[in-house]
């Protein structure tokens, strides 16, 4: 609100008794603007909607959301399932390689940005040289175009070969891509994960305790140490005696087979009531915070925005829960048992193995052609194009808020840190990038935003994200609106995702004033 | 690893700043052994970082290099392909027009530098440093590039007997490439004969203008045109003609140095309309001694103070042809309309005529001293009539043609508008004048738009291209900036119904990627209109990346506007200007100032994002070099060497604009105060 004027000048007029027609009484005159403007885009709204209705139903199309559960035959090049049978699976199978594809961006673009960054400010010449070329060099050329490039580039390396390099057994690069030594959940993972879980817990207490005696003590008691040791031989520990919790299998699955007699509809009701509970407790928590003797006080703008996404969150969630169920299970897992069978499966008395398994890449030739086998990690030309694209694209903007955020922190910090004598490593650990941090953590989450939407960009190199798979399903069924809808609610997923882990952590470092 | 402290012992990461502005220009330059050894080698940590970067820059200029001096490479393909690239296959006959359309380019970017005329300098030193760092980037590059291929007398490539590539000796490529040598040497020689003969620092700080670089150097190039032969390629009729050897074809180099000319004519032009209203201005301050001379921003290369207002009038006339020039151009010159005399005159000049005369009877009457309330209510009657054409016509209730409807509602605004300019004789004369440009504008623009293109091209876009890339990121600067200030002013209003309506509007469309808008818009929007309606694939790409661009801009504004104090607002009101003059006058133009550099920022993106065109199908720049090529019967499959060109023009203009800012936020005085 920049107009932070001193209450109405109507009010002080009408005290005067010389109240104006009112048609130019500012506040009706602004209350018909507002309310006439809401009135022109409803109207539009309802209008295009009939009108799409309309050529819709011309067309023989209705707008449903049938498509997620009926059996479409689509193939998917990449992903965690080739030959989704549902449309809607398939749209699952995009959005988890949107969101590998995102994850691990996000995590390369970061190092390669901080080092980048970090890189601009060395004293050193030729580095900070090299560094700023990168940057420049980057950011002025288009995403697209760059992801072309290396699509391109990729795709002109030599066909697949026995014996081929960069290091014959372990990577094999070629014209289908990237193979790389692949490590896998095996089958005592879960056991094992609950072993990890306990250990997990125990540190935790054991660092508190640590903590709180160096807070009363001034001790040193190498909290993070201790932690970080009892994790470790929980886990190595685990690796071995997991099997132990294989009776968690029999659990869930009586809880699946109990969950099974219960009627669909029951199940659906009390999905929906759930989400609509939680909706109104988280209400009602939030107001009771802002609540305060005297009453409720002022709400801003944003907590407004919050109560309404409270709100739209559960709608969505009962929503989806009541239309879309018999189609949402299939989804997700591709098969007809419901989650807990899925967890007594993966927990079962049978499994045993080790937790994490790797396998190196091989080469088979089943025709004429040698190609990539089935066990190493093949990420195709697609994949690693994205890749490349988004991650040395982001790392260019990263580098350069990185670059911005040292340059904030005053340079009275570095020198203070340096009179009370700590050394340079550690005041750049616990002066210097605690308050660039600060400065750097919102832009940053931004660019992070921006990566994962530019990883739609997959669609110009035919690596099957959602947008791409998307495209495909609705060429195939006519659902376009459809499939625009569950793109759009997936983005805006993924974009509220990041500013709340952003927001988390911002305030996580803000400092305490006091 | 990593270490931020200012060095008492030089470090090998400082978080010294060190940016662009880090060493003054005055710093007495060491030589150039002491500086190795300080700057590059001052202890062992750095000596290792220094041998890294400079093996990492060394490694990625060779593979550049190699890959573009490759025997393989067909630079022939973007060589024959560039008219195809920027423009589309244009007529031959008809390729004046984008001739025109350039030259009007020129005519006005000379103009606007001579009348603005800030360019700054380069200091000799830089030069000097840029000479010689080019003459021995190109010797670097001439040594580290891998010897070529030997080929034989057929100019087949030669095999030894395990297939391997036969490469000639280090030596007789060394010797094969003295061209090469030859021009590092003279850059260098140029920048060592600079350096030895200005020897003291005051003559190396001195300046030279940037605009002899900026128009020197393509007059250089342009003049080699005519020297040297640098080959003739091209496709005529279809027909693949390539003359190596050849000079440039002379369709290509006379309009060039025309162009050339124009820019610097203008320029000159341009130039002498400065010094002209500054002498004149400077007379009559000699004259009455009481002319206030302003000194423009802090900007300062020496050039002479401009007096306040003296160029007003000249600066609104390039500027207003800047803004209309892009429509004028697409829709006339790039377009040749095929215009219906008979509907203009039976039609469009009647109710034109109309408008201009009738419209000015009603402002002229509207801006009277005493038209008060009555005034005020006719000139609300006047809108809702002029919105109620645009309702009946929807419905189908009465037709009217729709440039009648845009002209009633621009009357109506007129209308509202006419208090402001209501008593003075003066004023008054200028909205009626103003009305009759618009009127004049309005119905000259309906009837370009209506008519047919006569332009015969293959596809049924008749540009295509660069030319596309340009006209959508102008088109969507244009077209999202007044939108964008809308949404910002609406997001950041005290009025609860605009500021949900906008902030739900700005985050929606910022949590989506661009592409599902543009797919949106290209794919689906035809099922929302009416039937009959149509919109022209072109025309619906830009109307999406308007309203993304829109989403963004009307943050970056909304940035400004919350940095404008409280005090600017309550001043405002103190003095009694109403809330529209309080916005436009006090509120925008300081936060516009403030929101400069984020804008850029959204011109640039908007630029780079244009390269989604290709996605949804429309024959843009990166879509020219990334199929339409690969796919000539000549040049199958050669897309890299079209990719690589592109980008460096994308680069180019990209890299130019975000310098642009740089000095501008500068010149502004952003940061300084």
């Amino acid at each position: 609100m920049s107009d932070p004027r001193a209450p109405d000048r109507d009010a002080s007029l009408s005290t005067l008794g010389t109240r104006p027609p009112f048609y130019r009484d500012a506040t009706v005159v602004r209350w018909i603007a507002q309310v006439g403007t809401l009135i022109l885009v409803l109207a539009a709204m309802w209008f295009l909607a009939t009108e799409a209705g309309d050529s819709l139903r011309a067309r023989g199309a209705n707008i449903d959301f049938d498509f997620i559960s009926d059996h479409i035959g689509i193939k998917v090049g990449w992903g965690i399932d080739t030959n989704p049978d549902t449309g809607g699976r398939a749209l699952w199978v995009g959005m988890v390689n949107t969101i590998r594809m995102a994850a691990a961006g996000i995590a390369l673009a970061s190092v390669v940005g901080v080092l980048v960054g970090l890189a601009r400010l060395s004293s050193n010449w030729p580095l900070r040289r090299l560094a700023g070329v990168y940057v420049e060099a980057l950011r002025n050329i288009p995403l697209l175009v760059q992801i072309l490039v290396y699509a391109a580039v990729l795709a002109s390396l030599p066909n697949v070969s026995f014996g081929m390099g960069p290091i014959p057994g372990w990577v094999h690069l070629s014209n289908k891509g990237l193979s790389i030594p692949r490590v896998f959940i095996a089958d005592g993972f879960y056991q094992w994960a609950v072993v990890m879980l306990i250990g997990g817990v125990i540190a935790r207490v054991v660092f508190k305790r640590l903590a709180a005696r160096r807070e009363q003590t001034g001790m040193q008691t190498n909290a993070g140490a201790w932690a970080t040791g009892i994790v470790a031989v929980f886990a190595i520990a685990g690796w071995w005696v997991h099997p132990i919790f294989g009776w968690l299998g029999g659990i869930f699955d009586g809880l699946s087979d109990a969950v099974g007699s219960i009627p669909q509809g029951a199940v659906q009701l009390v999905a929906a009531l759930a989400a609509a509970a939680v909706a109104v407790w988280w209400i009602r928590r939030f107001l009771a915070q802002h609540r305060t003797p005297a009453g409720l006080v002022r709400l801003t703008d944003d907590d407004w925005f919050r109560m309404i996404f409270a709100v739209a969150g559960a709608a969505i969630v009962v929503l989806f829960v009541a239309v879309l169920w018999p189609g949402l299970s299939s989804w997700i897992v591709n098969s007809s048992s419901d989650g807990l069978g899925v967890l007594a499966d993966k927990f079962g008395n049978g499994r045993t193995g080790a937790p994490i398994d790797a396998m190196r890449p091989d080469i088979v030739q089943p025709g004429n052609f040698p190609n990539y086998g089935p066990a190493g990690l093949n990420l195709p030309i697609g994949f690693a194009a994205v890749y490349f694209g988004v991650v040395f694209y982001t790392a260019a903007f990263i580098a350069e808020i990185v670059r911005g955020g040292i340059l904030a922190v005053p340079k009275g910090q570095s020198e203070a840190a340096q009179a009370v004598g700590l050394r340079r490593s550690t005041a750049l650990r616990r002066v210097i990038l605690p308050q660039a941090l600060r400065v750097i953590l919102p832009p940053v989450g931004n660019q992070y935003l921006n990566l994962t939407k530019n990883t739609s960009l997959a669609i110009a190199v035919g690596y099957s994200d959602l947008v791409q798979i998307g495209q495909t399903v609705y060429n195939q069924t006519g659902k376009t609106l459809q499939v625009m809808a569950v793109w759009m609610l997936f983005y805006l997923a993924c974009s509220l995702t990041i500013s709340a882990a952003v927001n988390f952590f911002n305030i996580r470092l803000r400092i305490v004033e006091r | 690893m990593t270490d931020p402290m200012p060095p008492a012992a030089p470090s090998a990461l400082a978080a010294e700043p060190v940016g662009p502005a880090a060493s003054p220009p005055d710093r007495p330059s060491l030589p150039p052994g002491r500086w190795i050894r300080e700057n590059l080698f001052p202890n062992a940590r750095n000596s290792i970082l220094t041998v890294f970067a400079i093996l990492v820059a060394l490694f990625t200029y060779r593979g550049l290099l190699n890959f573009m001096f490759s025997e393989e490479r067909s630079w022939i393909a973007v060589r024959t392909n560039l008219r195809l690239m920027f423009t589309q296959a244009y007529p031959e006959h008809q390729y004046v027009r984008v001739w025109v359309t350039v030259g009007i380019v020129m005519v006005l970017a000379g103009l606007s530098a001579g009348i603005w005329a800030r360019w700054g300098g380069v200091t000799l030193k830089r030069l000097m440093g840029w000479l010689m760092s080019g003459g021995g980037l190109i010797a670097v590059g001439v040594l580290i590039r891998e010897p070529s291929v030997l080929t034989d007398a057929a100019g087949e490539t030669v095999r030894d007997d395990a297939g391997e590539l036969v490469r000639e000796s280090f030596a007789a490529a060394m010797a094969d490439r003295w061209v090469w040598w030859a021009v590092a040497l003279v850059l260098f020689a140029l920048g060592l004969a600079l350096w030895l003969r200005f020897d003291d620092l005051a003559r190396r700080t001195s300046e030279i203008p940037v605009a002899w670089l900026v128009f020197g150097l393509p007059g250089l190039l342009v003049a080699s045109t005519w020297v040297i032969r640098y080959g003739h390629y091209a496709f005529a009729d279809g027909e693949f003609i390539a003359e190596p050897g050849q000079l440039v074809a002379m369709s290509t180099r006379v309009p060039w140095t025309v162009m050339w000319l124009l820019l610097i004519g203008c320029y000159g032009l341009g130039r002498v309309a400065r010094e002209r209203a500054i002498a004149s201005a400077q007379a009559a301050a000699d004259a009455s001694d009481d002319v206030e001379v302003a000194e423009e921003g802090a900007g300062g290369e020496g050039a002479p103070e401009l007096p306040r207002g003296a160029l007003a009038k000249t600066r609104a006339v390039v500027n207003l042809a800047w803004v209309l020039s892009p429509f004028f151009l697409y829709w006339v010159v790039m377009r040749d309309p095929e215009i219906d005399y008979a509907h203009v005159f039976s039609t469009m000049l009647p109710m034109g005529l109309a408008f201009g005369v009738a419209g000015s009877a009603v402002l002229w009457w509207l801006t009277r001293s005493d038209a008060g309330e009555v005034g005020r209510l006719a000139a609300i009657g006047l809108l809702l009539l002029a919105a109620f054409h645009w309702v009946a016509a929807f419905f189908g209730w009465y037709s009217m043609l729709q440039v009648a409807r845009i002209a009633f509602l621009l009357l109506a605004v007129a209308g509202l508008l006419a208090p402001n300019f209501a008593g003075v004789a003066a004023q008054r004369r200028r909205l009626v004048g103003a009305w009759l440009f618009v009127v004049l504008l309005v119905f000259y623009g309906a009837t370009v738009i209506n008519a047919p293109s006569t332009i015969e091209t293959p596809t049924d876009m008749f540009i295509g291209g660069f030319s596309v890339t340009l006209l959508v990121s102008v088109l969507t600067i244009m077209l999202s900036f007044p939108i964008g200030v809308l949404l910002a002013l609406a997001r950041t209003s005290r009025q609860p119904i605009f500021r949900v309506l906008s902030t739900v509007y700005i985050e929606v469309i910022r949590g989506v990627p661009l592409i599902t808008l543009l797919l949106f818009f290209s794919g689906v929007l035809p099922l929302f209109l009416p039937d009959g309606m149509e919109i022209a694939e072109l025309a619906a790409a830009i109307l999406g990346y308007t309203l993304f661009s829109a989403a963004y801009l009307a943050e970056n504004v909304r940035g400004g506007l919350q940095s404008i104090r409280r005090g600017q607002y309550e001043a405002a009101d103190a003095v009694g200007l109403t809330t529209t003059q309080r916005t436009g006058f006090i509120v925008l133009p300081q936060s516009l100032r403030v929101s400069i550099p984020p804008l850029v920022g959204q011109v640039i993106a908007t630029f780079k994002e244009t390269s989604l065109l290709a996605i949804i199908g429309l024959f843009d720049f990166l879509r020219m070099a990334n199929s339409v090529v690969p796919n000539q019967s000549q040049f199958l499959g050669v897309r890299r060497e079209g990719l690589l060109f592109i980008s460096v023009v994308y680069w180019v203009v990209a890299f130019a604009m975000s310098k642009y800012s740089q000095r501008l936020e500068q010149r502004v005085g952003l940061g300084q105060r």
